[in-house]
């Protein structure tokens, strides 16, 4: 697998005074966030902290009311979906958000053939496509898939799918990677596999992570935001984080595990 | 894939067709031509809905621009205009397909669902309301004709000329298609078909691949327009009707849209079906409706999804516990299409004005009735215990037999893992980004 | 004037009369989403109930009955199709009712032939209600438009007003959160659908005492009654009416005037340019009045999908 260098140390992705309406409510509140590259962020916040909204205005699902977002230093707010993956961010979903009645290498496919430029090919034939055929077999080895390569997506079980889905954004060979909630729904034996399975397949590439689950964050992540009620009121190293008096009244009630 | 389990079977397929017009009637000739146009244009309007998805509710209007299309070029040729050859006339209902295809296609993708039909359907209809007060294009409410010109040493006055013409097409046109899925739109086409939602997510422009996508399925509607047009040497504005839209849409369904040669299977009987029928019964878009509804209800993925199935799922040698269950549900259909059709036909004879008159002829008395042959006492208890028979028959049989299926097809299918069969008809439920 | 006049008086009534036939579709697709193709062959059955019932026992009673007929077969049709391809989606719901259109259509024919049959309104309200420019107006127009105007103040007094409607309403935008409120879905929905095909089954029988009743009645509406809900947007029955009255005035008014494109650029010296190309340009208004229609609901679902008076898509 080919990462696209991500300079180490500078921001890749930028929220500056981002805000999000909806009517009347106001959901996001002037975040500003910056995720540097090689960091892997976690942000987490209690329920209608404004995460999944924050996801949607970052991958081009809404468009912000006001701010900016910076994607290795260019502006992407407002752009629409496929642009902003082309530009090198890609997102999971927290809902399994797969193609239920393709085989699982047609679904990994879509992905690199898109990214290798198939994207209106017509007067080819998939399988002469070896380089992309290739690669599939590559990411249903890391993803530990290729015993389910033929199988329907839809016929998987649910942390396969989960896996399968975030293999999809994974294969689009984004700079940065957003995934929100990759572990939601799983029971701890299957939590403690896919950690272990994201922390290896992610490795060396930039991550921005939605999680509740607290073991989850301090194993995968090296940094953490903190959103509640649309603002970031929090940022930085795990342990501070944790330690922080304004993070445990807001979020965390009395303790943190 | 291309192996010998397919390329064999599809080889002999393509032996007889050849070979069909020796030993046709120039009636079954007219009607197999009808056929095979009737069968490229459900696959191309398949390459849409089936493929990715796409219910278009206004296919005619490709056709029918298609067929235009080949009529003004075959017009321009007999008026000495220019010189095109008869052979190559489908390219220009291609074209025309294609291009009307991806203007009209780019204004209905930018919609999806039922609205996305709704679109389509908007702008069949206004077509068909408008050509027939078009008259320097669509010839006013009579159309246009004119003649097949003789080229490459052919004349083309013979209806196998014509068959011969339109099976090349068909077959040309049918392996293009099925090519076209193997390729990178094609499999596109599927994941927008699953889930257009995240395909956008993963860097494709789905409105320009789903216009692409229709454009291409307009292309070759186009070419079986084309070939009606040079089929009949005529057209007129109701090539445009929703009722056009609606038999391929129809036979699309019977044929199951989910597979590739079931559009193909579904338009040929029907269309078959349509010919026998409207000449034996007035009834026949009843029996029609009636097949539609039930493959609706009772087999949602169509008679090729039927086969899929069986191809599927059913062992080697499970296809013997299958043939008898199989042959009583033959017979409890037809019991109960044998009483349902005597019904309605008895019926309808009842009401014919010369059955009325006859009636009038014997002061209002119930005269006997003719009806397959055979003559019948409208007010007999045996005229009335026939369908009675056959439908309690029938009926007391039904559940038997579908129990009886139901535990053969435990039997033929054991050790296949269960797979869910995806309706063809629907699209996936799309998860929302929340 | 007069032209105004009348034409208004016309565009009124038929917008009415199409507002009597798509009420029940916009109640059905805003509710259930279910795009019903049928719903104008309930119309037509509704017709035919009443031309029936006519002959049997008189006027009124076909007018009572022939929506208690549809709505019946409506019962069946949610009962036991509908609801059995529900979990394939809305499309296929949709076929479903297209096949449905075809049986309903074809049974009327073989009972009733392929001729129109005459069904009328009883004498005594065969009169003119009053004179206009030396044209009677007839007073059956008048009770058209006014069973078509109770109609809708009885549905949105029924929706926005009772309990059961807010159920309904409830209903399309939380069907989950309603059924978990303990309210019986599919009850409300059978409930729905049958309302929403008497109606149509109503407007038949009002409508064909006065239009032709014949095997091409409904395809006549078949595609005019989509138009009504699509521009009126999603279960909007306010929407539906205007939607109606602008189509119905719409029509009324093209059919008289015999404008072109071309003409218009007469306005700007480009006349005899316009003339010359042809085509498009040179067709009369009152010749395309039939498009327009198809012409206003592409124009709505491209700029506004959710419809003039929806509020969402």
């Amino acid at each position: 697998m080919s990462a696209q260098p991500s300079p180490i140390g500078e921001p890749v992705l930028e929220l500056k005074a981002l805000r999000k309406s909806f009517g009347d409510t106001e959901i996001i509140r002037g975040v500003d966030l910056a995720v540097l590259g090689g960091q892997r962020h976690a942000l987490i916040g209690p329920n209608g902290a404004g995460k999944s909204t924050l996801f949607n205005l970052i991958s081009g699902h809404y468009a912000p009311t006001s701010g900016d977002i910076l994607l290795n230093g260019a502006p992407i707010a407002g752009f629409a979906p496929h642009i902003i993956n082309r530009l090198g961010l890609s997102r999971s979903f927290q809902i399994t958000n797969v193609f239920p009645r393709m085989s699982v290498a047609e679904n990994l496919r879509i992905s690199i053939m898109g990214r290798r430029g198939h994207r209106l090919t017509l007067f080819r034939s998939i399988r002469s496509l070896s380089a992309v055929n290739d690669e599939v077999d590559e990411y249903l080895q890391n993803l530990r898939l290729t015993r389910r390569r033929d199988s329907l997506a839809g016929d998987l079980a649910y942390s396969e799918q989960r896996i399968l889905e975030m293999g999809m954004a994974l294969a689009t060979d984004p700079a940065v990677l957003i995934l929100d909630e990759p572990t939601a729904g799983m029971s701890r034996d299957e939590t403690t596999y896919i950690v272990d399975l994201i922390r290896r397949v992610t490795e060396g590439r930039t991550l921005l992570v939605v999680e509740h689950d607290m073991s989850v964050v301090f194993t995968l992540c090296d940094h953490v935001s903190v959103l509640v009620y649309g603002e970031i009121i929090a940022s930085g190293e795990p342990s501070a984080v944790r330690a922080d008096r304004k993070v445990q009244e807001a979020y965390l009630g009395e303790e943190v595990h | 894939m291309i192996n010998a389990r397919t390329i064999v079977p599809l080889l002999a397929a393509l032996g007889l067709l050849v070979i069909l017009p020796l030993f046709l009637s120039p009636n079954l000739l007219n009607a197999a031509i009808k056929m095979m146009i009737a069968a490229l244009f459900a696959l191309a309007f398949a390459l849409a809905m089936g493929q990715a998805g796409m219910l278009s509710f206004g296919h005619s209007a490709y056709y029918g621009l298609g067929a235009f299309a080949a009529l003004h070029l075959m017009r321009a040729v007999e008026h000495k205009l220019f010189g095109f050859p008869t052979p190559m006339i489908p390219l220009a209902g291609a074209l025309i397909g294609f291009l009307f295809g991806l203007v009209f296609g780019w204004f209905a993708t930018q919609r999806t669902g039922v609205y996305f039909s709704m679109v389509t359907l908007a702008l069949a209809e206004l077509l068909f309301t408008l050509a027939p007060t078009w008259n320097a294009l669509f010839g006013g409410e009579s159309g246009i004709s004119t003649i097949r010109g003789p080229s490459w040493g052919i004349n083309f006055g013979s209806d196998a000329d014509v068959y011969y013409l339109t099976l090349g097409w068909f077959v040309v046109s049918a392996w293009c298609m099925w090519a076209f899925t193997k390729t990178p739109v094609g499999r596109l086409a599927l994941a927008l078909r699953d889930n257009e939602q995240r395909v956008r997510f993963l860097g494709f422009n789905t409105h320009v691949a789903r216009t692409l996508i229709f454009a291409i399925s307009c292309l070759f509607t186009g070419v079986a327009g084309a070939l009606l047009a040079i089929a009949n040497e005529a057209a007129n504005y109701t090539i445009f009707s929703a009722q056009a839209s609606a038999n391929v849409v129809l036979q699309t369904f019977i044929g199951g849209a989910g597979t590739f040669f079931g559009p193909a299977l579904g338009a040929m009987i029907m269309t078959f079906f349509a010919r026998i029928t409207s000449d034996l019964t007035r009834s026949w878009l009843l029996y029609q409706g009636l097949i539609f509804v039930l493959v609706m209800l009772f087999a949602p993925q169509g008679l090729g999804g039927l086969a899929d199935l069986h191809a599927r799922k059913v062992r080697t040698n499970g296809w013997k516990h299958l043939v008898a269950p199989y042959l009583l549900c033959l017979v409890v259909g037809l019991l109960l299409i044998a009483g349902l059709v005597f019904v309605v036909e008895s019926i309808h004879v009842v009401l014919t004005d010369a059955y009325l008159a006859k009636r009038a002829a014997a002061k209002g008395e119930w005269v006997p009735y003719e009806l397959f042959g055979q003559t019948f006492e409208p007010f007999s208890p045996v005229t009335w215990a026939i369908p009675i028979m056959l439908v309690a028959i029938g009926s007391t049989l039904l559940p038997v037999a579908r129990r009886i299926t139901a535990r053969a097809w435990l039997a033929a299918t054991r050790d296949v893992p269960d797979e869910p069969i995806a309706p063809s008809a629907s699209a996936a439920p799309v998860a929302p980004p929340s | 004037m007069e032209y105004i006049v009348v034409s208004v008086l016309n565009g009124v009534v038929h917008g009415l009369l199409l507002f009597m036939v798509s009420a029940g579709l916009t109640l059905i697709f805003g509710m259930m989403g279910v795009l019903n193709f049928a719903h104008a062959w309930f119309y037509m059955l509704g017709a035919y109930v009443g031309f029936t019932l006519t002959r049997l026992g008189g006027f009124w009673i076909g007018l009572l009955l022939a929506p208690i007929v549809a709505g019946l077969a409506g019962v069946l049709v949610e009962r036991y199709m509908l609801r059995r391809v529900h979990k394939y989606g809305h499309a296929h719901e949709l076929l479903l009712t297209f096949g449905l259109a075809f049986i309903i259509e074809e049974v009327i024919k073989l009972f009733y032939g392929d001729a129109l049959v005459s069904y009328q309104m009883p004498n005594y309200m065969r009169f003119a209600a009053f004179t206009i420019f030396e044209t009677n107006y007839p007073f059956y127009r008048l009770f058209m438009g006014a069973v078509a105007l109770a109609m809708f103040v009885i549905l949105y007094l029924l929706l926005t007003r009772t309990r059961v409607g807010i159920v309904v309403r409830a209903a399309t935008y939380r069907p989950t959160t309603v059924e978990a409120l303990g309210h019986n879905l599919p009850v409300v929905y059978m409930a729905v659908f049958a309302g929403g095909s008497a109606l149509a089954g109503l407007a038949g029988a009002v409508a064909g005492a006065f239009y032709p009743t014949g095997p091409n009645m409904a395809v006549d509406f078949g595609t005019l009654v989509f138009v009504v809900v699509v521009i009126g947007g999603l279960g909007s029955v306010v929407g539906a009416l205007i939607a109606s009255l602008m189509i119905g005035l719409f029509i009324s008014f093209s059919v008289g005037l015999n404008v072109s494109i071309a003409d218009l650029f007469g306005l700007i010296g480009l006349g005899s340019w316009a003339s010359d190309v042809g085509g498009l340009f040179t067709l009369q208004l009152s010749t395309i009045a039939n498009s327009m229609p198809f012409l206003l609901m592409l124009l709505v679902l491209l700029i506004r999908p959710a419809g003039l008076m929806g509020d969402r898509q």
